[in-house]
């Protein structure tokens, strides 16, 4: 019941006035960004990081919460009225949403979609209220062995489902080890790779990184579609924004199968929500399937409800396991562990301890965000589709404006500048020949955490190797990592004999 | 180092390159495998490190990234692109961005996803213009420019417009972010101004 009693201080912390406008404005500007096509949570968090940083540090990570769920509950309404997904993650609930929208019930699907946002991040978050704690306590046993094993688990698990190869994964992830080598090396003192420019020293920040990779690539890969057919025809939304008792009915237990196929991904780092978010649509329809009158394919709600619950299920969970355990295990959570390292806090076991009154602040600030966001996303739904109809071209000049002014803002270094662009262009080049984007954010903040761990377990073992595996925690990840991949390999070459037979 | 040199040796010009334009990734790995085996063997190591010191993690890399150059060499070799290039929209919504389109498919070469290369360009050129402009300039006029090139870049026809429109964003940003939250920009040839 600790649990409870520190969620409780935890509302008292945030319903203060002032917190209460740093959620609203989270979720106004996270929904803004999100509707926007290609632009995600990710994204508007690490715009966001400079902006936030005369905030004091609970201020700054309830805006967060605001920014990261109001993210999701906004990239559906671009791919639900226009079939241009806002991200990755609502890819899935585009393919039936879209179609209702088409056959005149795009409002509903609007609503299924708010309501699932809703329903995945309210019990997610619940879950992680009562288990984080218990998580962060096991995770005090974990010495270097465990920790390099958890990285190197995210290392392949992401590279191996998220891109369409596993070559093309893997090399992503390099991509990013190669970017993170860049500055002093902390165990020895080493200047590495830096050109011998001090600027360097304190290697490639990560704001750099992901606003040139997220947002200029994106910015850049717009400019190269300029001209090319699009079908951008915005369906106008109209009518009742309620669900049917029939249409609830529906979809009620869909948003609760999507939630609960969402929230075991958020602790196993395969790169955010698209697996989930698919399978949970692939679960939607072999269940509707079974009954007589399908409505698949011609917008089924459960196809919206499904995917739209396990995507912010998932969310919810990521957030868990990066407060607990310190890991990533998606691009946003990635970039939301370069929000708390900014602050001087390490997430993990001891942050519990050490900054418990912003660990719970935080948390509390998830429910009231999804209150919020259910209440900005339900009614307005088509106020926020009007964004879409502003030219292109200024939303994305906007985009890039505070994509320039936050890497500048944060080190008053024209270098960084410089380094953005060409990792913009490097985000770019990626997009056009299909490489994730994920694996290289995973490298660049795990890179560093793998290489010290790995050096100071040889260090305690005195250069012993079975010392990794001999830990019966790190050999069980291990273990499980190889049958994971094993599994989804042999999975997809059979998915692809299939296919092509 | 085998792609360039199975670039030159199978190079059939023309058509056999144009549908693999994706190897300038492997040839982006192979560049950022020579600069870390190169930084790792000038490496100023201090005395009295132990093994693993900082040279072992770079040198694991570096051959990582010669591997995946090869692998993904190897990959869009055999996998090129469609030889048809993506339908051009000749008479699609947005009109303004259509009439310039179309008349820059006909300089620019085509490719298997039409790439619109004088937008790309002139969105790069702006952003460089911006990072050199911005010290001697400050935010508020080169800020504005940025925005200017790249509503233009990105399909813009309203020149005049966007001027207005880009100074008064650039001045928003600068009495939000510098007057309000604090933030530290350049001032420029606009010093004493504000």
């Amino acid at each position: 019941m600790d649990s409870l009693a520190n969620l409780g201080d935890g509302f008292l912390t945030v319903l203060t006035p002032m917190n209460m406008l740093w959620v609203l404005v989270g979720a106004l500007l996270g929904t803004a960004v999100g509707v926007l096509p290609g632009l995600g949570s990710a994204m508007a968090v690490a715009l966001l990081l400079p902006v936030t940083f005369s905030l004091d540090p609970i201020g700054a990570f309830i805006m967060f919460a605001g920014v990261l769920f109001g993210g999701l509950f906004g990239d559906s309404i671009s791919g639900i009225l226009m079939n241009t997904p806002g991200n990755s993650t609502a890819i899935a609930g585009t393919i039936e949403g879209h179609k209702m929208a088409r056959t005149g019930r795009a409002a509903q699907a609007l609503a299924t979609s708010a309501i699932a946002a809703f329903i995945g991040g309210i019990l997610s978050s619940v879950l992680v209220v009562f288990f984080a704690p218990s998580l962060a306590d096991l995770a005090t046993l974990f010495g270097p062995e465990e920790y390099l094993a958890l990285a190197v688990f995210a290392f392949v698990a992401i590279s191996a489902v998220v891109a369409e190869s596993l070559v093309r994964g893997l090399t992503a992830l390099v991509i990013g080890l190669a970017i993170a080598l860049v500055g002093v090396d902390g165990m020895s003192g080493a200047a590495r790779f830096t050109g011998g420019q001090p600027e360097l020293f304190d290697g490639i920040n990560i704001v750099v990184i992901t606003v040139g990779l997220l947002a200029l690539g994106e910015v850049i890969a717009v400019a190269a579609r300029r001209g090319t057919r699009q079908d951008t025809e915005l369906i106008p939304s109209g009518g009742r924004l309620w669900l049917s008792r029939e249409e609830f009915r529906l979809a009620l237990p869909a948003w609760l199968r999507g939630t609960s196929i969402g929230v075991p991904f958020g602790i196993i780092p395969v790169g955010g929500s698209e697996v989930p978010t698919f399978l949970a649509y692939g679960t939607e329809r072999r269940l509707a399937s079974r009954k007589p009158g399908s409505m698949f394919g011609k917008g089924a709600i459960q196809g919206v409800a499904g995917p739209e619950a396990a995507g912010n299920a998932t969310a919810g969970t990521a957030m868990g396991a990066l407060l607990a355990l310190g890991l990533p295990t998606s691009a946003t959570a990635a970039v939301m562990l370069a929000a708390f390292r900014q602050y001087g806090l390490q997430p993990g076991p001891l942050l519990f301890e050490r900054a418990s009154e912003l660990v719970w602040a935080l948390l509390a600030s998830f429910f009231i965000g999804m209150v919020v966001l259910l209440i900005l996303n339900l009614p307005f739904a088509p106020l926020w589709a009007k964004l879409l109809k502003l030219p292109r071209h200024y939303l994305y000049a906007g985009i890039t404006v505070f994509a320039m002014l936050g890497v500048y803002a944060t080190s008053s270094k024209l270098l960084d500048l410089v380094l953005v662009l060409a990792i913009g262009l490097l985000g770019f080049a990626m997009r056009r020949y299909g490489l994730p984007v994920a694996p290289v954010l995973i490298g660049v903040i795990l890179g560093p955490l793998a290489e010290t761990e790995f050096r100071r377990a040889m260090a305690v073992s005195e250069g012993d190797p079975t010392v990794l595996v001999s830990s019966p925690i790190a050999a069980t990840l291990y273990a499980v990592l190889a049958l994971g991949v094993g599994a989804f390999l042999i999975q997809r070459r059979s998915a692809a004999l299939a296919k092509a037979a | 180092m085998s792609t360039a040199e199975e670039l030159a040796s199978r190079g059939g010009p023309g058509e056999f390159l144009r549908r693999r334009t994706g190897l300038v990734l492997p040839l982006l790995m192979l560049l950022v495998g020579v600069v870390l085996a190169v930084g790792t063997i000038t490496m100023d190591v201090p005395e009295n490190v132990a093994w693993p010191g900082p040279r072992l993690f770079p040198t694991v890399i570096a051959i990582a990234c010669f591997v995946f150059a090869v692998l993904m060499a190897v990959d869009v070799l055999r996998h090129p692109e469609p030889e048809r290039v993506a339908a051009h929209a000749e008479d699609a919504s947005s009109d303004a961005a259509d009439a310039d389109a179309a008349d820059a498919s006909d300089v620019a070469e085509e490719t298997r996803v039409r790439s619109n290369r004088p937008a790309v360009l002139a969105l790069v050129g702006t952003l460089v213009a911006f990072i050199v402009v911005l010290d001697p300039l400050g935010w508020l006029l080169s800020g504005s420019l940025l925005f200017w090139g790249v509503a233009r870049a990105l399909g813009s026809r309203r020149p005049l417009f966007d001027a207005f429109l880009s100074i008064a964003v650039s001045s928003i940003v600068q009495l939000a972010f510098s007057a309000g939250l604090g933030l530290n920009l350049p001032p420029g040839v606009l010093a004493g101004v504000f």
